[in-house]
C-alpha cells in the first residue's frame, strides 16, 4: 500500500504575529515553526496503518519554502519513509485551490491507496486543501475523522459532527481522510529514528513544475480581530456578588425572563 | 618477670598446630577467592567506565575515608556505633596479624620478638579495650535492629548470622584470654594491662586448671574456625561491604560533582541509548548495586519516598543487584518500575549521604534516557507537550521565544546582539524570563548589578532553555541541541563572565556545558553578590532586621556545596535565619528537580507542601530561597498546604533590592 500524508509547517500559535508589508499575510520574522497539529495526527495515523499492514510506504509531502523541510524531517523521524518537498517561496500567496492542484499534479500518477491530511491548517484554517485534492484525484473523502480502523481494504472511521454527534463511515480505499484532534496521540520520535530520518530520501520539486492554474480566490487584506470590551470581574462577599450577578442577568440578558 | 606471653601457649607451635591451621586458612582463602571471582564476573558484564585513573589520589582518599569512617559516622547513633565497632574490630585484626607475624615468621626465622616489654603492655591494653568497645557497639546495634526496629530497616537472615558470628568471635576471644590468664597471669601486674581479660579470668578461676586448659584449647580452635569462616563468608554476605565500600571509595567519580555522562550523539555505531538491560549499565553501576548495605539512609532522605511515592533509592539499587545476580535478562525499567523511575527529583540527597558512595542519580537518568530516547516515552502527556514546547520555542512553558527578553526592556537592558560590550552576561533561564512571579527575581538581580555599577547583558530571544529539565528527564538529544546553540551564542559574543539566578542553569552551564566546549566562568548570583558586597562594590542601606527560614536548593547546595553565601547575604540584609530541621546537606527538595517541574505530581502527597510545612514549623513568616524552580513550587506548596496567611515565599534578590539605599 502506498500512503501519502500532506503536511504543512505553521507558526507556533503562541508566536507574536505581525502583518507583512502588503497586509495580506503575517510577517515571517521571529516566528517559531512547527508541524501543523492536525497534520501530526495524519502522520501518526499513516504510520500506525503501515505498522498494522507490515508492508506499506508512507510518503510525506509539504508545500512551502526550504524551512518546511524541518517539519518534514519530524514526520520522517516519526516514521514516514520518504519526503516530497514542493519548493515554493511564496506558498502563502497561493490559495487552497492552487495548493491542492500542485499536490494533485504530483500525486496524480502515483496511485496512492490512502491520503491523510490534517483537518485544516492552524494558520489559514481554510480546511479546503484535503477535500479539493480528493476532488481533483477523483477519490472519496471523509473529513474530521476521530477514529480509524482498517480491515481487509475497508476503513471504518468516525467523524465529528456538530453538537457532539459522531458519524460512523465505512469506505473502501483508495480514499482521502482529513484528521481531527482526538484521532490519536502522535508519537515522540525516538533517537534511532531521528538518526535514520537524516538519511531518508527528501526530494524537492519546484512548484512551477507542478502548478499550472491561477488562483480562484485572492486574499485582499487580513487584520487582527478588534479588541472588544473585556470581561467583568465582580468583587465582594458572596451574597453581594450573587445579587450583582442576578441584576446584571436581569437587566442585560434574557436568561431570567 | 618478662613483659610478654607465650603465643602458642597450651596449643603448641609445632606442625600439629601449624599444618591444620594453615590448611584451614588456605581453604577459607580459596572459598573467599572463588566467591569474589564469581562476583567480579558479574561486574564485568557491565560496560567500561574509567575509574582507574589517578590511582595514588584514589587510594589516599579511600584509605582516609575507610580509616576515619567519615561517611558512615555522619549519622550520629548507628553511624557512630559502626565507626567505633570498626575501629575495635580493625585493631583486633591488626593485633592478630602481629601475632601471626611474630609467632610464625619473625621469631622462628630470624629470632625477632617484638611483642614484649612496654610495647606488649600497650598492645594488651589496646586490644582489650578494642574488644570491649566492639562488643558493646555490636550489642547496641543488635538492640537497634532487633528491638528498636527503626522504620524501613530491612532485616534478613544474614543479619542474624553476621551478628551471631561477630559476637561469638569477640566473646570466645575474651574467654580464651581469660582461661590463659587464669593459669598464667592472674595475680601479676601484667594482668592489669588486660582489664577485660582479667574479668573473664576471675570468672573462670573456680573451674580448676585442667578445665581452664581444656576450655582454652577448645575455644582456641573454635575461634580460629569462626574467624576463618568470616573470611570465607565475605563475598557471600553483606560482610562484603568491607571490601565493596572500601573499593567504592577508590572508584568514586572524580568528575564535577553531580555530573552525568555526556552521550556521544554523533556516534553512528550506537544502537541503543540509556540503560534497558544489565549490559547497558557500567561495571561501576553493578558494583554499586552490590555495595549497598541496606542502611536505608537514602530512603530516609528521599523526598519522593517521604511523600508516599513508590520510589526508594535503596530498593532501586537492590533491584539492580537482583537483576545482576539472579535475572540478568530482565528489563531494568520493568523491574524498577516506571513510576519509580519518573518519581526521582535528582535531588542527590541519597547520593550525598550514602556511606558506600553509591551513585544513584545517574542510574535513574540512564533508565530515563532509555525510555525517552529509545521508546519515546514520558511520564505524561503534559511532559510531552513541555518537551515539544522546548524544542519549538526554547522554553517548556510554550511561550514565544521572541518575547524572552521583554521583561528587561524597562531596565534598559539590551541583548548582546545589540550591544556585546558588557561586564557580565546574565543567563536568565526560562522561569525568570517568562513566569510573572519569577520575573521579579530577574529584575531584582539586574537592579542590584546596576546599583553596583555593572553593565549587564542578556541573550534575549537568542537565549534558549539551558536544557537541564529535559536532560534530567532523559532527553539528552534535545539537551545537547539546546546547549550547543547557547554555547555558540555565548562564544560568538566573547562573553567573559556568566551569572545565573537559577541553580539549574548554574550547574548546567558551569559544569555540564564544559563537556560541550563552554569555557567561561559561571557563577550563581548568591556567590556573585556576596563578593560584590564583600568588595564594597555593592552597598546596602541600613539593615532592617527580619526573621526568615532559608531553603537550600538542591542544585546550589548538594550539587555545588554553596551553603554559606546565601546565608551571609541574608545576614547582611538584617535577617536572622531560623533553620528548618532539614537544612544544608540534608535539605529536602522542593519537588522541581529532575525535570519534575514539568510533570504533574499525581502520586502520593505533594513534595512542595511537605517542604512548606517544614518551613511553617520554624514560625518564620518568610520562606527564602534562591532558585526560580523552588519559588514556583513554594508559591503552589504554601497555598496547597494552607499557609498563605502566615508564610510568604521570597527570593534573596527580592530582599536585597529592598535594602538598596534610596538614591
Amino acid at each position: 500500500m502506498k500512503i501519502l500524508v500532506c503536511i504543512k509547517q505553521v507558526p507556533d500559535m503562541e508566536s507574536r504575529f505581525k502583518l507583512n508589508a502588503k497586509g495580506t499575510w503575517y510577517n515571517d520574522q521571529d516566528l517559531a515553526w512547527r508541524m501543523n497539529e492536525y497534520d501530526e495526527f495524519a502522520v501518526e495515523q499513516a504510520i500506525q496503518l503501515r505498522e498494522q499492514l507490515g508492508e506499506a510506504e508512507v510518503v510525506v509531502l509539504s508545500v512551502g519554502p526550504d524551512r518546511v523541510k524541518e517539519a518534514m524531517k519530524k514526520a520522517l523521524a516519526m516514521g514516514a519513509d520518504r519526503g516530497v518537498h514542493i519548493q515554493d517561496e511564496a506558498s502563502y500567496e497561493k490559495d487552497p485551490f492552487q495548493i491542492a492542484s500542485a499536490i494533485a499534479a504530483y500525486a496524480g500518477d502515483q496511485s496512492f491507496d490512502a491520503i491523510f491530511t490534517g483537518m485544516q491548517s492552524q494558520d489559514r484554517g481554510s480546511a479546503q486543501v484535503g477535500v479539493l485534492l480528493a476532488g481533483m484525484l477523483g477519490l472519496p473523502a471523509v473529513t474530521t475523522i476521530v477514529s480509524f480502523e482498517f480491515d481487509n481494504g475497508t476503513a471504518t472511521v468516525r467523524r465529528e459532527l456538530e453538537g457532539g454527534l459522531k458519524a460512523q463511515v465505512k469506505l473502501a480505499f483508495p480514499a482521502l481522510l482529513t484528521c481531527q484532534l482526538g484521532l490519536n496521540t502522535p508519537r515522540y520520535p525516538t533517537l534511532p529514528n531521528i538518526m535514520k530520518s537524516k538519511k531518508k530520501e527528501l526530494v524537492s520539486i519546484p512548484v512551477a513544475d507542478l502548478l499550472k492554474v491561477e488562483a480562484v480566490t485572492v486574499t485582499d487584506t487580513i487584520r487582527f480581530p478588534e479588541k472588544k470590551g473585556g470581561g467583568l470581574v465582580l468583587e465582594g462577599d458572596i451574597a453581594e456578588i450573587t445579587e450583582q450577578l442576578v441584576s446584571i442577568l436581569k437587566e442585560k440578558t434574557t436568561v431570567l425572563k | 618477670m618478662e613483659l610478654t606471653r607465650e603465643i602458642y601457649w597450651n596449643i603448641g607451635s609445632g606442625a600439629a598446630t601449624l599444618i591444620p591451621m594453615y590448611l584451614l586458612l588456605l581453604a577459607a582463602t580459596c572459598v573467599f577467592a572463588w566467591g569474589g571471582w564469581q562476583r567480579i564476573k558479574v561486574f564485568r558484564l557491565g560496560r567500561e567506565v574509567q575509574r582507574f585513573d589517578d590511582l595514588p589520589r584514589r587510594f589516599t582518599r579511600a584509605i582516609f575515608q575507610v580509616m576515619a569512617q567519615v561517611r558512615v559516622m555522619r549519622v550520629v547513633g548507628a553511624g557512630t556505633a559502626h565507626g567505633l565497632f570498626f575501629w575495635g574490630f580493625f585493631l583486633l585484626f591488626v593485633g592478630t596479624c602481629l601475632i601471626v607475624l611474630q609467632a610464625d615468621f619473625t621469631d622462628p626465622l630470624f629470632g625477632i620478638v617484638f611483642l614484649k616489654g612496654r610495647f606488649y603492655l600497650l598492645y594488651s591494653l589496646v586490644l582489650d579495650i578494642s574488644g570491649a568497645v566492639a562488643i558493646i557497639m555490636l550489642a547496641g546495634l543488635f538492640v537497634r535492629r532487633y528491638f528498636l526496629k527503626p522504620e524501613g530497616l530491612e532485616t534478613r537472615r544474614e543479619d542474624a548470622v553476621i551478628h551471631a558470628l561477630l559476637m561469638v568471635i569477640l566473646l570466645t576471644g575474651f574467654v580464651i584470654e581469660g582461661a590463659r590468664m587464669a593459669v598464667t597471669e592472674v595475680g601479676t601486674d601484667l594482668a592489669l594491662w588486660s582489664p577485660v581479660g582479667l574479668l573473664f579470668a576471675k570468672a573462670l578461676s573456680g573451674i580448676g586448671e585442667s578445665s581452664q586448659r581444656n576450655l582454652h584449647v577448645g575455644l582456641w580452635w573454635l575461634h580460629l574456625l569462626l574467624a576463618l569462616s568470616f573470611i570465607a563468608m565475605l563475598p557471600f554476605t553483606k560482610l562484603r561491604h568491607i571490601l565493596t565500600t572500601s573499593a567504592n571509595y577508590i572508584f568514586v567519580d572524580h568528575g564535577p560533582k553531580g555530573g552525568l555522562v555526556t552521550l556521544d550523539m554523533e556516534d553512528e555505531e550506537a544502537e541503543s541509548f540509556g540503560a534497558a538491560s544489565l549490559g547497558d549499565l557500567t561495571w561501576k553501576d553493578i558494583f554499586d548495586a552490590d555495595a549497598c548495605t541496606l542502611c536505608k539512609r537514602c530512603q530516609d532522605r528521599c523526598p519522593a519516598h517521604a511523600t508516599d511515592k513508590p520510589l526508594s533509592p535503596m530498593k532501586m539499587i537492590n533491584q539492580l543487584q537482583e537483576i545482576a545476580f539472579a535475572t540478568p535478562e530482565a528489563s531494568l525499567a520493568e523491574t524498577v518500575g516506571k513510576d519509580e523511575i519518573w518519581s526521582c527529583t535528582t535531588c542527590r540527597a541519597c547520593q550525598e549521604i550514602c556511606p558506600a558512595v553509591i551513585e544513584h542519580v545517574p542510574k535513574f537518568v540512564d533508565l530515563r534516557r532509555n525510555l525517552v530516547l529509545m521508546e519515546g516515552e514520558f511520564p505524561g502527556e503534559e511532559v510531552m507537550t513541555a518537551v515539544d514546547n522546548t524544542e519549538v520555542n526554547g522554553n517548556p512553558l510554550g511561550l514565544s521565544f521572541a518575547g524572552r527578553g521583554d521583561w528587561a526592556e524597562e531596565l534598559g537592558l539590551k541583548p548582546l546582539s545589540d550591544d556585546p560590550e558588557v561586564d557580565l552576561l546574565y543567563f536568565v533561564g526560562c522561569y525568570a524570563s517568562f513566569d510573572k512571579r519569577n520575573i521579579k527575581i530577574a529584575k531584582s538581580f539586574v537592579t542590584l548589578c546596576q546599583a553596583a555599577g555593572l553593565k549587564v547583558g542578556i541573550l534575549g530571544k537568542e537565549e534558549k532553555c539551558c536544557g537541564e529539565p529535559v536532560r534530567k528527564l532523559g532527553n539528552e538529544y534535545l539537551y545537547q541541541s539546546l546547549a550547543s546553540e547557547n554555547i555558540e551564542r555565548i562564544q560568538d559574543y566573547g562573553v567573559k563572565q556568566i551569572v545565573t539566578t537559577c541553580p539549574h542553569c548554574f550547574n548546567t552551564l558551569g559544569k555540564d556545558y564544559a563537556d560541550l566546549g563552554l569555557d567561561v566562568p559561571v557563577e550563581h548570583y548568591t556567590v556573585f553578590l556576596d563578593r560584590l558586597l564583600d568588595k564594597g562594590q555593592l552597598k546596602l542601606g541600613t539593615p532592617q532586621s527580619f526573621t526568615c527560614t532559608y531553603h537550600d536548593s538542591c542544585y546550589l547546595g548538594r550539587y555545588n556545596d554553596i551553603y554559606d553565601a546565601p546565608r551571609r547575604l541574608l545576614k547582611l540584609a538584617g535577617g536572622s535565619v531560623a533553620e528548618m530541621s532539614k537544612n544544608r546537606e540534608e535539605s529536602f527538595c522542593c519537588g522541581a528537580g529532575g525535570g519534575r517541574i514539568l510533570v504533574e505530581e499525581k502520586l502520593g502527597t505533594r513534595i512542595s507542601e511537605t517542604r512548606a510545612g517544614m518551613a511553617a514549623e520554624t514560625g518564620s513568616p518568610l520562606l527564602v530561597s534562591s532558585c526560580p524552580f523552588c519559588m514556583t513550587m513554594f508559591e503552589d506548596g504554601i497555598k496547597g498546604a494552607g499557609y498563605e496567611e502566615t508564610l510568604q515565599p521570597k527570593d534573596i534578590t527580592e530582599i536585597l533590592v529592598e535594602r538598596l539605599p534610596v538614591a
